[in-house]
């Protein structure tokens, strides 16, 4: 039981965090920061950069990294856009079937990233460094260098429309972080996520496939660069190779400001999403203020280090204290 | 004869396998790969990738990994760019500004993930996040001109020039003796020194190599400052070369860096490593890149090539370990 409350006290450290930052910024602003634009504007623009870290998280659970996050959300989201912006397509057709194709081909792109890691057991990073290199070759190839744009009208109600007052991103981010709580903390395979992240050997000897849950993680993570791209395609109304390239190793940021072990076997989805919300306040709150948007990563990168450390610092004691009562 | 036996044993002999036969592919498209002009070119771009390279090599030999190499190489530019237009001084002070100035970077590194026990990525990705910012709002994005003759003149510089009949000139360039130098310094660092084989016990096993009576905090705070002396003298040799500064020149640098070391055998998980290597994974890279623009391929289809180099690279690396650890499985079981 007292296991249970270390760990859920850990969220409440955060969300304390969290509330500091805006009240800090609320008084700084004078206010502004709950005027309803930029609430709105809020709500808009940090659900394509959730889904990327979700997408993170789970590839760390489980001991992993996935640099090709970023790279297999442009590279959907420009095989999305080839096929909305396709004139030969009715408007219906073009949007359900740009839909399909944008998150499809991002789950296949995981697949692939799945497919190595699983069945020949190559270490995540290099693998995904790889298809990063690969995924924004294949990018290139098709756009060369160029933006598409052109999208039929109804298709930006993905990234901008709001249902009862909900904007959809928002609504897609919090389906999906629902479904990934369920999913990692509810149901038999999440647990077999945290245990092939904690100790791969001892899951394989208690019978379970590795090989399949890895490969499934890595298709999840590329389901939700799909989704991703989705929002981001609809909400700039065009697609590049380039869009989101700063969200990579903001999203690794995030998922261990939220508490996930980097080394993979515990992480929790709140911590995640608590730590997006920390990192997306942080930049607009600089944004609100004016100072310069540069001071934003400075910012980030020091927080990260500052909790890490102290997290470790935390630690240490622990093991002291431990080392002490053995002596003893 | 057992020499040459040896060689294909070892784990360089695949890459060493591949590189033959891309470059066979690409003297058949264009044979003006061989030249001796081309050669020097593919080797004169890669220098400030081989050197970043060598430091690279020693983290990921610790089983870290330092994601800030490209930034500290840009902070050393924009330092030294300063340092040159408004102090003076001469070459020799300015590689010492240099290496000092990355080392001392390279410290902060190894402070977080030796002595705070941060995981070696999320540190140098903090790091890196700091000094990009840094660096950006110093310079405002602006370049740096108008370097002092020693240090722009730096990639012009030769030895024993040979002036040809028809024009032109063969040379040795004096920035090779920077590669040259930082290849013969980490092979010697990493071969016959106390800490060099430090650096190899403490990426094997940590508690091993702890027993053994090396000490991992002062081991895994050198592999970090000295990586962080290689970006210093990169920074020197990318300066000599390109005659400005440019904040935004190393932007995805770390990756290609890291690709390039993987590419040269070295094991991510720490323990293995060579400096042999390491340089031909960096020779191979320029070789790909060379080849392509010289076989008339779009640039546009580089970087698949590249991607998929890496990937068969690292897939080919993991499952000739696994066959082997299956031979010596069957061996056990026969003895």
């Amino acid at each position: 039981m007292k296991k249970i409350k270390a760990k859920s006290s850990e969220v409440y450290v955060l969300l304390g965090v969290l509330a500091a930052i805006i009240i800090l910024f609320g008084v700084a602003s004078g206010g502004a920061l709950f005027s309803g634009n930029i609430l709105q504007t809020f709500a808009f623009q940090f659900p394509e950069f959730g889904l990327l870290a979700l997408g993170m998280m789970v590839a760390i659970l489980t001991g992993g990294i996935n640099m090709s996050l970023v790279s297999t959300a442009a590279l959907a989201g420009i095989l999305g856009a080839m096929v909305l912006s396709n004139p030969a397509l009715d408007e219906t057709t073009a949007i359900t079937l740009g839909i399909v194709v944008c998150v499809g081909s991002a789950c296949l792109m995981g697949a692939l990233n799945g497919a190595i890691i699983a069945c020949l057991n190559v270490p995540p990073m290099l693998v995904t460094i790889g298809t990063m290199t690969l995924f924004e070759g294949i990018s290139l190839n098709l756009t060369e260098g160029g933006a598409i744009s052109g999208f039929p009208e109804t298709f930006f109600q993905v990234g901008s429309g709001s249902i009862l007052g909900i904007p959809i991103p928002l609504l897609l981010f919090i389906i999906m972080a629902v479904i990934l709580f369920l999913l990692l903390e509810k149901t038999p395979w999440g647990e077999k996520v945290y245990m092939l992240g904690s100790n791969p050997k001892v899951t394989r000897y208690s019978g379970i496939n590795n090989t399949a849950v890895l490969f499934r993680v890595y298709v999840l993570s590329g389901l939700m660069c799909g989704l991703a791209a989705l929002i981001m395609i609809s909400r700039y109304n065009s697609t590049k190779v380039d869009y989101g390239a700063s969200y990579l190793l903001q999203t690794v940021s995030a998922v261990v400001l939220g508490g996930t072990s980097i080394s993979g076997g515990y992480g929790k989805v709140a911590g995640t999403v608590i730590a997006i919300l920390v990192i997306q306040m942080i930049t607009t709150g600089f944004n609100l203020l004016g100072i310069n948007k540069l001071f934003t990563d400075i910012c980030v990168g020091a927080v990260l280090i500052a909790v890490l450390a102290a997290n470790s610092l935390k630690e240490s004691g622990k093991l002291n204290f431990s080392k002490k009562r053995n002596l003893a | 004869m057992e020499r040459v036996r040896n060689l294909f044993k070892k784990k360089e002999a695949g890459i060493i396998t591949i590189f033959i036969i891309v470059m066979i592919i690409i003297t058949i498209g264009n044979n003006a790969f061989l030249s001796p002009a081309n050669i020097m070119n593919i080797l004169t771009t890669n220098i400030v990738m081989g050197i970043a390279a060598l430091g690279m090599l020693l983290v990921i030999i610790t089983g870290g990994i330092d994601v800030s190499i490209g930034w500290v190489i840009t902070i050393v530019t924009v330092v030294i760019g300063e340092f040159s237009t408004k102090v003076g001084g001469n070459l020799f002070i300015l590689i010492l500004v240099a290496c000092a100035t990355g080392a001392a970077f390279g410290l902060a590194n190894g402070i977080l993930v030796a002595h705070l026990k941060l995981p070696a990525i999320v540190a140098t990705l903090g790091t890196m996040s700091i000094i990009n910012g840094l660096v950006l709002l110093v310079t405002n994005g602006k370049y740096i001109r108008e370097l002092p003759d020693y240090i722009s003149g730096l990639g012009q510089q030769y030895l024993f020039k040979v002036e040809m009949a028809e024009g032109g000139f063969y040379g040795f360039p004096v920035i090779w003796l920077f590669w040259i130098g930082a290849i013969v310094l980490t092979w010697f660092v990493l071969r016959h020194t106390l800490v060099g084989r430090g650096i190899y016990a403490v990426g094997g096993n940590v508690e091993s190599a702890e027993r053994v009576g090396y000490r991992p905090k002062r081991v895994l705070t050198f592999a970090y400052v000295y990586t962080g002396i290689m970006a210093g003298l990169a920074a020197v040799v990318h300066t000599g070369i390109v005659r400005i500064v440019d904040p935004l020149a190393f932007k995805g640098f770390e990756m290609q860096v890291i690709a390039a070391v993987v590419v040269g055998g070295a094991n991510v998980l720490g323990g293995y490593g060579t400096v042999l290597g390491t340089t031909i994974g960096v020779i191979f890279m320029g070789v790909i890149n060379n080849g392509m623009v010289l076989m008339h391929i779009p640039t546009f289809y580089q970087k698949i090539a590249v991607g998929l180099i890496i990937l068969i690279a690292v897939s080919i690396d993991v499952v000739q370990q696994t066959m082997k650890e299956r031979r010596m499985v069957k061996v056990d079981i026969k003895d």
